[in-house]
């Protein structure tokens, strides 16, 4: 019995055991059954003849054949005969047997050591043979456990490893990925997959017994050679489906920038080359002349606008917005913002709170972000002023910009901020349609969350929208600038 | 045409400075426009003014191009020009679909506008029916259903030959398949356009020499057109 069979885990009571009980303990059981076996022939002497009481000596022939084995089941055998021959049978106090009948008791417990002892050992080595499938077994689940249930296979390694040293005794093991090298002290011992290539590694120590030996190469290393490559397997698979989503976002957007360009650039394009062709025209008015080349200018700044927009959505997609940080003064960059939008017109009002500190920002980027709120909220407010309240709450800088247009409907206010998108209906008091490109409300969310700001809407349909940018303030920023100049802007 | 007056043109965009370079382009192609930037707008002029032709956006701010279409559609046969766009294939085939005539893809040129407009009011008052037509190394005698490419008899199966009698009548203008398979093949035959496609590309093997005079224009996924 080597010493890793021995350490087997589980044992059934009332069978037999899969190992046999210490030996000096067999020893033991066999003398003392043999004693006690001859006491009581004593005590049975007057109920039946003598030399039929033999039969009380099997008993221990029995126990000691089925638990300890062959020879020590052999040895009571002879030990019971001599003992019944010393102490029973005549001449009682020596070992002289005068009876031949004695001759046939001896000879039946031998037989019975014989018979008993490898019953008992075969029955032994079957209960071995079903732990040990058992443990295998084990083993397999234990490492399918490790090995498919995580999400990810190379964390799932080490645990894995882990089991297969406690279930085949060793001080230690690992398993990596790829090829791996034995070294002084560990052996390595490839894991291939189904094409032949290895794909893993498992170290273990240089010294095993030759049952570890065994069970590795007949049992752990098919198992685990399945079973990483059916980690490895789908953790490609989820690889590639993590892939495929980001693939058919980027195609949703490559689809909503298609029919951008193809309304959004193409309407000033056509007023552009139309304009032009007209301004060609031998009959032209000079007042249609002045419209026309009107037409081109106006067209193509809304063109450089919009060629704009795209650039800062591409940029801000690309993750490349990285903001240059700088104290700003929130006034700065939303008077500078509604200058940019002063000539389209638009009444915009601005107030702005004295304890506003400034923040720390990129304020090209703020610019751009307060520039698309207000020309978005210019838009919507139909000619009624816009307004804009700069204010502090807490750590916050909060600047309010709230429009009296027609209002968002709950439903569309989760999606105002994707590029592209437009709400879809107009009111029916007004047959202009919304004019802009879908992007003005993104690439201000891009600006703002670039600068650890937050934005958000809130809106009540039929009175307006009021669109909420919150960015942080820096305490260095409250101890070393000095408050804003009070006292609301003119407009 | 100089002693005619001018045929009038409804023009329905809603983008206004499209509108008022349309106007000085038609007006010098000897067109007059009457321009109008909603669809409810364009069918209350179309009523009160009764155009010649109509040109109209497939993105109104009303009502869509589409439906403008069929609702003019409705009382009048005036020929129909959508503008459409590159990516709006879709729209354009309902346009067709709702009985527009033809369509410019923005942005368009003024020329080729014009020259579609022109193709299609030939629909509407054709000249008196020629009998043969010469095109560019082509002649087509319509009466005695012979073809010459350059002085050469090419020799035309029946079908072909409809096929390119209807096209060559019908010059510049857009021929959908339907159009054609209903009046070659019948109206049991409006969706064969395989047969249709294997047809045509018979024709064009023996109209169209190799070293690429194309006279057959291919409009993708819509029909065909005589470039004439």
């Amino acid at each position: 019995m080597s010493p890793a069979q021995r350490t087997l885990p589980t044992e059934r009571p009332g069978t037999l055991r899969a190992s046999r009980p210490n030996l000096m303990l067999g020893i033991a059981a066999a003398v003392g059954s043999v004693a006690a076996a001859t006491l009581a022939v004593y005590a049975l002497k007057g109920l039946a003849p003598v030399v039929s009481l033999s039969v009380v000596y099997l008993p221990a022939v029995l126990l000691v054949s089925a638990y300890w084995g062959l020879w020590l089941g052999l040895a009571t055998a002879f030990l019971s005969a001599a003992a019944f021959n010393f102490f029973h049978l005549p001449p009682v106090g020596r070992f002289t047997i005068s009876d031949s009948r004695n001759w046939v008791a001896l000879a039946a417990f031998t037989l019975v050591a014989v018979a008993v002892s490898t019953v008992a050992d075969v029955a032994r080595s079957r209960a071995l043979e079903a732990d040990r499938r058992r443990a295998e077994a084990d083993l397999a689940a234990a490492l399918a456990r490790e090995l498919l249930a995580g999400s990810e296979t190379a964390a799932a390694l080490a645990a894995a490893a882990r089991r297969v040293a406690e279930a085949l005794g060793l001080s230690s093991a690992s398993i990596e990925l790829g090829v791996s090298e034995s070294s002084e002290r560990r052996r390595a011992l490839g894991l291939t997959g189904a094409d032949g290539a290895q794909i893993a590694t498992l170290l273990v120590p240089r010294r095993l017994s030759a049952d570890a030996e065994q069970r590795l190469e007949a049992h752990v290393v098919p198992a685990l050679e399945a079973l990483v490559a059916i980690a490895l397997r789908r953790d490609a698979l989820q690889a590639e489906a993590v892939e495929t989503a980001a693939l058919r976002r980027s195609d949703d957007v490559k689809t909503a920038v298609l029919r951008a360009v193809s309304h959004d650039l193409r309407t000033p394009v056509t007023a552009i080359v139309a304009a032009g062709h007209a301004l060609g025209s031998d009959s032209l008015t000079a007042g249609e002349r002045t419209e026309l080349s009107e037409a081109v200018v106006q067209e193509g700044e809304q063109l450089a606008a919009l060629v704009d927009k795209l650039l800062d959505l591409s940029r801000l997609q690309a993750g490349r917005a990285e903001p240059r940080r700088d104290w700003v003064s929130l006034e700065d960059v939303v008077l500078a913002a509604r200058d940019r939008l002063a000539e389209s017109g638009g009444a915009v009002r601005i107030a702005i709170e004295p304890d506003v500190p400034p923040v720390r920002a990129d304020a090209a980027h703020l610019e751009r972000a307060f520039a698309n709120l207000l020309e978005n909220a210019v838009r919507y407010s139909g000619g009624l002023p816009v307004s804009v309240h700069v204010r502090r709450t807490g750590s916050q800088a909060v600047v309010r910009v709230v429009d009296q247009g027609p209002g968002i409907d709950a439903a569309e206010r989760a999606r105002i901020f994707e590029p592209f998108y437009r709400i879809p209906t107009r009111p029916a008091s007004t047959s202009e349609p919304w004019p802009g490109s879908g992007l003005g409300l993104a690439i201000a969310k891009g600006f703002v969350e670039a600068n650890d700001g937050t934005i958000s809407v809130d809106s009540l349909p039929g009175q307006g929208s009021s669109f909420v940018v919150s960015l942080p303030i820096e305490e260095a920023a409250v101890s070393e600038h000095e408050p804003q100049p009070a006292a609301p802007l003119p407009t | 045409m100089s002693d005619q007056p001018r045929p009038r043109v409804l023009v329905v965009d809603d983008e206004p400075q499209i509108l008022r370079a349309l106007r000085v382009i038609l007006r010098e192609s000897g067109f007059e426009a009457l321009p109008a930037s909603t669809g409810e707008e364009a069918l209350d002029l179309a009523a009160l003014q009764h155009p010649d032709a109509g040109i109209v956006d497939l993105l109104l701010p009303d009502i869509d191009g589409v439906e403008l279409c069929r609702r003019l559609r409705e009382w009048t046969d005036i020929p129909l020009i959508v503008l459409s766009a590159v990516g709006d294939e879709d729209a354009k085939v309902r346009a067709l679909a709702a009985g527009a005539d033809d369509y410019v893809t923005k942005p368009f040129g003024p020329r080729e506008l014009v020259a579609r407009l022109q193709a299609n009011l030939r629909r509407i008052a054709p000249g008196p029916e020629e009998a043969e037509v010469h095109v560019d190394g082509l002649d087509v005698d319509l009466a005695r259903r012979t073809v010459l490419i350059d002085g050469r008899e090419v020799h035309l199966t029946p079908t072909e030959f409809d096929l390119l009698r209807l096209l060559v009548r019908n010059r510049g203008r857009l021929m959908t398949h339907r159009d054609l398979l209903v009046s070659v093949w019948g109206p049991g035959y409006g969706d064969d356009t395989q047969v249709l496609r294997a047809h045509i590309a018979n024709l064009r093997r023996k109209i169209e020499p190799p070293e690429g005079r194309r006279y057959i224009r291919t409009d993708p996924g819509v029909g065909y057109r005589f470039a004439g």
